[in-house]
């Protein structure tokens, strides 16, 4: 199943991953956030765990913050960072409730933690400490930095931008376009827009600019639907990564496809091969050369048997991530 | 501090949505003193515990987490009103269990559903869904809430039928029906003896004078075919609600060859009685008039001219000479209230008019729905426990589901350690 172009990480988490982060400077480096409690760092072009940290409770996301920190968060509600080189952690704050994403803001140099305690905290990562608690109106899902800007989902399908320069009011409060739960946002690297997948087989794109001639080029399309004996079964669609270069975008869903994505010309550039399970999460390198695809069962019909999680590295091609030009 | 709490709520008497069951003085102290926000708050704790049992909830009786969630909600926000979420809540609960045959004379949830039903602008419509899917057709309660709404509506003759269905029925508890039953009965008979002392003290000074809408007055040398209307007992009759007091009018029929119909009578039982219609499908709603089928516009044709001229359209009424006051405020906002960036407003549109939605017709809908799914009909299905994630008054997404399991397992966990600790140093007592 697996060709020559994409292998199968050794050592893989025990339990569902619920994240995979590329490292800011080099296609070798892959974070990964695990429910098994652990954050693991991978050496990619040698197929190895380099080091592996432990949180008290599963963890829901992780975040390089430079090549050797990374940062992470989850149930037990406690931020932490960690260096790589020393092997070292420390836990710098807390939220009141699980902390569901943690993203850095290079633009500002802040990192962001969303958390079910409907509040989105800043955090200075070299002191490290607290920069500042700014509620949502609901549990923050989902969040991600486009330049100085940060676009929060919440349940609800409520989707906030805030200004990460000034963060005294809320820029822009907007409802999903979606009609069912957010499950991801992921932001163009041209920092222009969003994409936000929703849990009914369905992605939207949008653009941040407010005028109107902007906001008539979004739009919505449906995918990750597969039709078995005339009855279309759609899956929640879990996952986003954009290509930094191209900004064409890979999403993955609980079906268990990933496909790729020409958001200008509006077209499927490509789908690869059917993974053993859901796609929790995915990672473009920074180079765009490689996706990191998480293939784990996220419970989403109950705790049922299930096929191991396990997580694929994926050498990409430009025919599979460049937009044709016409 | 209990002096304190009386003043509280001395203050705020008006805020505070009447119980059938009445509300614990010390749970209501406690809601009206404390009114801190956040997700921290004592009230956000406990509410995140019921949204996350609903959830997990293992056991047999999957309604009792509901039942006494909502409970706590009505105890919890004596205001009621939209934080509360109780509309929601009871809405789902109800639709939740439509299918478990065996909660279907349940008292708790028979309950829910008279609760449902007051919560709705029309709840006869309600109670009558609920006879026609047979929910809570053996209990009291159902019969004396849909009684009491009639007898509200001042159909005293509707609010009895009910009850003799409940007696058809063998509705329990029969003591509570017959209670109930009894007490409805000595209302209409004070309010109809109240009405005929009324009457008749003021019946002398009394002047004939004219009813509007009344039947016509004879002419000519024909003796009384139709009914002279117009004395002072007859008025009565038209403005009286109780059908009974339609007899005086009967004794005029006697002697005519015709029989007239006379719509103060109407209200005899006949075989069109609602009560009794046995419902095959979900019924409509009876609220709503001059209610307009959707057809299709571009068939319909303007009424032509005839010869005769019968179909002329009435001319429009014509325009005020003089501008007619409108208040500044009362021109509603058509736009969602935002306080930002106003370059930022174009991208909200206008709130778009919401759809006519009643919650019975979303009820009606997941009938429809349920059977299309049982049928196979239906096109589309989610890959997710769809039920699970919108469950209660809050959404959830997989991670909170598992994060709560996780929990729970912590718990118990924990919960057994602590179990072992104790034997452990039982033990060497021994």
């Amino acid at each position: 199943m697996t060709g020559c172009n994409e292998y199968k990480l050794n050592q893989g988490p025990e339990d569902s991953i619920s994240a995979v982060k590329f490292s800011p400077s080099t296609a070798q480096f892959l974070l990964v956030s695990s429910w098994d409690c652990t954050v693991r760092l991978y050496d990619v072009g040698g197929n190895t765990m380099r080091m592996k940290y432990q949180h008290t409770a599963p963890v829901l996301d992780c975040a390089f913050y430079d090549p050797t920190h990374s940062w992470s968060g989850g149930l037990d509600s406690q931020l932490k960072t960690h260096d790589l080189n020393t092997d070292q952690d420390a836990i710098v704050g807390t939220h009141d409730a699980p902390i569901r994403c943690v993203e850095y803001c290079p633009e500002v140099n802040v990192m962001v933690t969303g958390s079910w305690d409907r509040s989105v905290r800043l955090w200075d990562p070299r002191t490290p400490c607290n920069a500042g608690t700014f509620t949502q109106p609901d549990k923050v899902y989902t969040l991600s930095v486009a330049g100085d800007r940060l676009i929060v989902g919440t349940a609800g399908r409520r989707v906030l931008v805030w200004d990460l320069r000034n963060m005294g009011y809320v820029q822009q409060r907007r409802e999903s376009s979606l009609k069912y739960q957010t499950r991801c946002i992921r932001a163009f690297p041209n920092k222009q827009g969003y994409v936000l997948s929703s849990i009914e087989g369905r992605v939207a794109v949008e653009y941040l600019d407010p005028s109107q001639e902007v906001q008539k080029k979004k739009y919505a399309f449906k995918c990750h639907r597969l039709k078995e004996e005339g009855i279309e079964h759609v899956y929640p669609v879990n996952a986003i990564s954009f290509h930094s270069v191209h900004n064409t975008f890979a999403t993955g869903g609980s079906d268990g496809f990933v496909n790729i994505w020409d958001p200008f010309n509006k077209k499927r550039l490509c789908q690869f091969h059917r993974y053993p399970t859901s796609i929790a999460s995915l990672a473009f390198s920074n180079d765009g050369t490689m996706l990191a695809i998480a293939s784990s069962y996220m419970h989403e019909k109950g705790d049922i048997s299930h096929p191991e999680d396990a997580i694929f590295i994926r050498q990409v091609t430009d025919a599979e991530t460049k937009p044709k030009s016409t | 501090m209990a002096e304190g709490g009386d003043v509280d709520w001395e203050l705020s008497k008006e805020n505070i949505q009447p119980l059938r069951r009445g509300r614990d003085i010390s749970v209501l102290h406690q809601a009206l003193s404390q009114r801190e926000e956040g997700p921290t708050s004592a009230i956000n704790q406990q509410k995140q515990m019921f949204e996350s049992e609903l959830r997990i909830y293992e056991g047999e009786d999957p309604l009792s987490v509901w039942d006494r969630y909502i409970k706590w909600t009505e105890q919890t926000f004596p205001q009621g009103g939209k934080e509360s979420n109780l509309a929601t809540l009871l809405e789902r609960a109800v639709t939740r269990f439509t299918d478990e045959k065996m909660y279907h004379n349940d008292p708790r949830y028979v309950d829910l559903w008279i609760k449902f039903a007051e919560n709705c602008s029309e709840p006869l419509d309600i109670y009558r869904y609920m006879q026609a899917q047979g929910i809570g057709v053996t209990q009291a309660t159902l019969y004396i809430a849909w009684s009491e709404e009639y007898e509200n509506q001042g159909s005293y003759r509707k609010a009895d039928l009910v009850y003799q269905e409940a007696f058809k029925r063998f509705a329990e508890p029969h003591d509570k029906l017959l209670q109930f039953h009894k007490a409805l009965q000595a209302r209409v008979a004070r309010q109809a003896l109240l009405k005929l002392e009324n009457d008749s003290s003021d019946e002398e000074p009394k002047q004939p004078e004219r009813v509007s809408l009344a039947d016509l007055k004879h002419r000519g040398k024909k003796k009384a075919i139709a009914p002279v209307n117009r004395t002072g007992s007859a008025i009565r009759s038209i403005s009286g609600g109780l059908p009974s007091r339609g007899a005086p009018v009967l004794g005029n029929v006697s002697n005519s060859k015709l029989v007239i119909f006379d719509e103060n009578k109407a209200e005899t039982p006949g075989p069109s009685e609602p009560l009794l219609e046995p419902w095959m499908a979900p019924p409509t709603s009876r609220a709503k008039e001059n209610e307009q089928k959707p057809e299709k516009w571009c068939d319909v044709k303007m009424p032509q001219k005839t010869k005769f001229g019968h179909a002329v359209m009435p001319p429009p009424p014509p325009k005020p000479t003089f501008q007619p006051f409108v208040e500044e405020s009362d021109q509603p906002p058509t736009m969602t209230p935002c306080k930002i960036n106003p370059t930022v407003n174009s991208v909200l549109s206008a709130r778009k008019p919401s759809k006519e939605e009643t919650p019975l017709k979303r009820l009606q809908e997941h009938h429809q729905q349920r059977k299309e799914a049982e049928e196979g009909k239906l096109q589309e299905r989610s890959m997710y426990c769809k039920e699970l994630l919108l469950s209660g008054a809050t959404e959830f997404c997989f991670e909170e589901l598992r994060a709560e399991h996780f929990f729970k397992k912590m718990a118990q966990k924990s919960q057994e350690a602590r179990g072992d600790g104790c034997q452990a140093a039982a033990d060497p007592a021994k």
